[in-house]
């Protein structure tokens, strides 16, 4: 008589496939995960409470290391609010600035996401090549802003820097060539039959859990839900540009790696044609007082980040700091419907089902 | 077994591409003008009018003035300017509001040390600090 019991497993904080310090206990029978019980907070900072201290350009750098594999949406997000806030009108070459700063980072935040679930899953190369490809693009933003992570990039009413001599360019030569290089991606993983065996079916969800579990971007279009901020409520200029909204109906890990793989390419699309559209001159700065201080009264605006939705929602009472300041951080909520996903899986696809959620660390502790 | 064949394919295409790869540290990393290193600071062009302290996010920046000691001459000189390089997020505020542009970014980037201590940067270590500073410091 073979005598089994339940047993307490912990994960994290420090484990590889966390990216960041993430926390799971789970109770296992056997190989099967019976209750998974994440525990986060181990990046908290109180971004939120410390804004209240802070003036709205001061807030910006904080953004930044939030969800720090894409910033400039973050960065974007504060300003937005700030910006609708105050009525401001952006010139327009700084919202070109803007957009293809933004969707620049978007292809990066795929990519590292590709590289890195792969790794997870096993593979170790195609971090390898993700890896050459986002370093291309850091290193535009990096001239661009100069800093290659933490940008702080975007002001209330433009953007910092004017776009350096001959980087427009770079990116124009840019496209093209991830175009060729994503064909490679594809051929090298795509078609695999071990990738496909170990994400297909895993990590199942509907189309009415998904909706109820209030999960956005790429996690809710992979059940068929076509919902993208840049298409459905039009921020920015995003309704200059002609692009596809992926969608998939799967529900599992292999719709959501599809959908995000034609992101990329939307991305290039919008990238195409910000630098056809690229106004040959004009202000990056709309006239803003030295100190910005934001109407009494509240907004909320919600942007569309490579993770889901980002919202940005401030009370002011008309002084130089907001007077509460919150933000509805994608990373957090996708994070929610995790015990559900594990509940009766395999061990060994636990990490499978988390690195398809696309979590940053820093996002979901705030 | 069709698909690990094609991606085996890809693997070997990519054997004969260019390295990519920098010989860093052996060889110096290029980096270009506006990237965000440790401050450079010029002593006769501050003003003391203490707008990087205000606007640093992580207050990080202190600084102290004296009166101008040509008693003809009005306004204050600096006497001692101190930053908490602990805390210091590289986040280029400091720069953008000072109306003198007497605190510029450089392309320092190596700044470990092996005391805590060392990195509180003082007046005489900021003045002294002046390779690879930006060149167009505003846009």
């Amino acid at each position: 008589m073979i005598r089994t019991e339940e047993m307490l497993l912990n994960v994290g904080p420090q484990h590889p496939s966390t990216h960041g310090v993430f926390r799971i206990v789970l109770k296992i029978d056997g190989e099967i995960i019976k209750e998974a019980t994440p525990v986060i907070g181990y990046l908290h900072r109180g971004t939120e409470k410390i804004a209240e201290d802070l003036q709205y350009t001061q807030i910006i750098p904080y953004t930044d290391r939030m969800d720090y594999i894409s910033a400039m949406t973050n960065n974007y997000v504060i300003c937005h609010a700030v910006e609708t806030m105050m009525g401001l009108e952006v010139p327009e070459r700084a919202e070109y600035l803007r957009v293809m700063a933004m969707e620049l980072n978007r292809v990066a935040s795929h990519l590292v996401w590709w590289g890195t679930y792969l790794l997870d899953i096993g593979a170790v190369s195609p971090f390898l090549y993700a890896f050459r490809e986002r370093e291309m693009i850091v290193n535009m933003l990096n001239e661009l802003s100069g800093a290659r992570l933490t940008f702080n990039y975007m002001r209330v009413g433009g953007v910092k820097w004017d776009a350096p001599e001959g980087w427009i360019e770079k990116v124009a030569e840019f496209i093209p060539y991830m175009r060729e290089q994503l064909k490679g991606y594809h051929q090298l993983v795509t078609g695999n039959e071990i990738f496909m065996n170990r994400v297909k079916g895993v990590g199942r969800y509907t189309k009415a859990e998904a909706i109820n579990y209030s999960l956005s971007g790429p996690n809710l279009r992979c059940t068929g839900v076509k919902w993208d901020l840049r298409k459905n409520e039009p921020y920015s200029i995003y309704d200059r540009f002609d692009f596809d909204v992926p969608v998939s109906d799967g529900g599992d890990a292999w719709a959501r790696y599809q959908v995000r793989m034609a992101e990329i390419e939307e991305s290039l699309k919008i990238l195409e044609q910000a630098v056809e559209q690229f106004p040959k001159e004009g202000a990056i700065l709309a006239k803003v007082p030295k100190i910005i201080k934001a109407p009494k009264g509240e907004a909320f605006v919600r942007i569309e980040s490579p993770r889901g939705e980002i919202g940005c929602y401030i009370a002011s009472d008309g002084k130089k700091e907001p007077y509460r300041l919150k933000f509805r951080r994608p990373s957090f909520y996708n994070l929610q419907i995790l015990p559900k996903l594990l509940k009766g899986e395999n061990i060994a696809n636990l990490i499978a089902i988390l690195g398809a959620i696309d979590i940053v660390l820093g996002e979901v502790d705030g | 077994m069709l698909g690990l064949a094609k991606g085996l394919s890809y693997t070997l295409k990519n054997l004969t591409r260019k390295k990519v790869t920098y010989d860093y540290p052996n060889e110096p990393l290029p980096l270009p003008d506006r990237f965000r290193g440790i401050q450079k600071f010029y002593p006769e062009k501050c003003i003391v009018c203490n707008q990087c302290a205000n606007i640093c996010p992580t207050d990080c920046i202190q600084l102290t003035g004296k009166k101008h000691p040509d008693p003809a001459k009005k306004g204050k000189i600096i006497d001692t300017y101190d930053i908490n390089f602990e805390i210091c997020i590289l986040c280029d505020l400091c720069t953008e509001v000072c109306p003198t542009e007497a605190i510029i970014m450089t392309n320092n980037f190596e700044l470990a040390e092996y005391s805590r201590d060392n990195l509180f940067k003082n007046l005489e270590w900021l003045d002294e600090n002046d390779e690879n500073i930006r060149k167009v410091n505003k846009a």
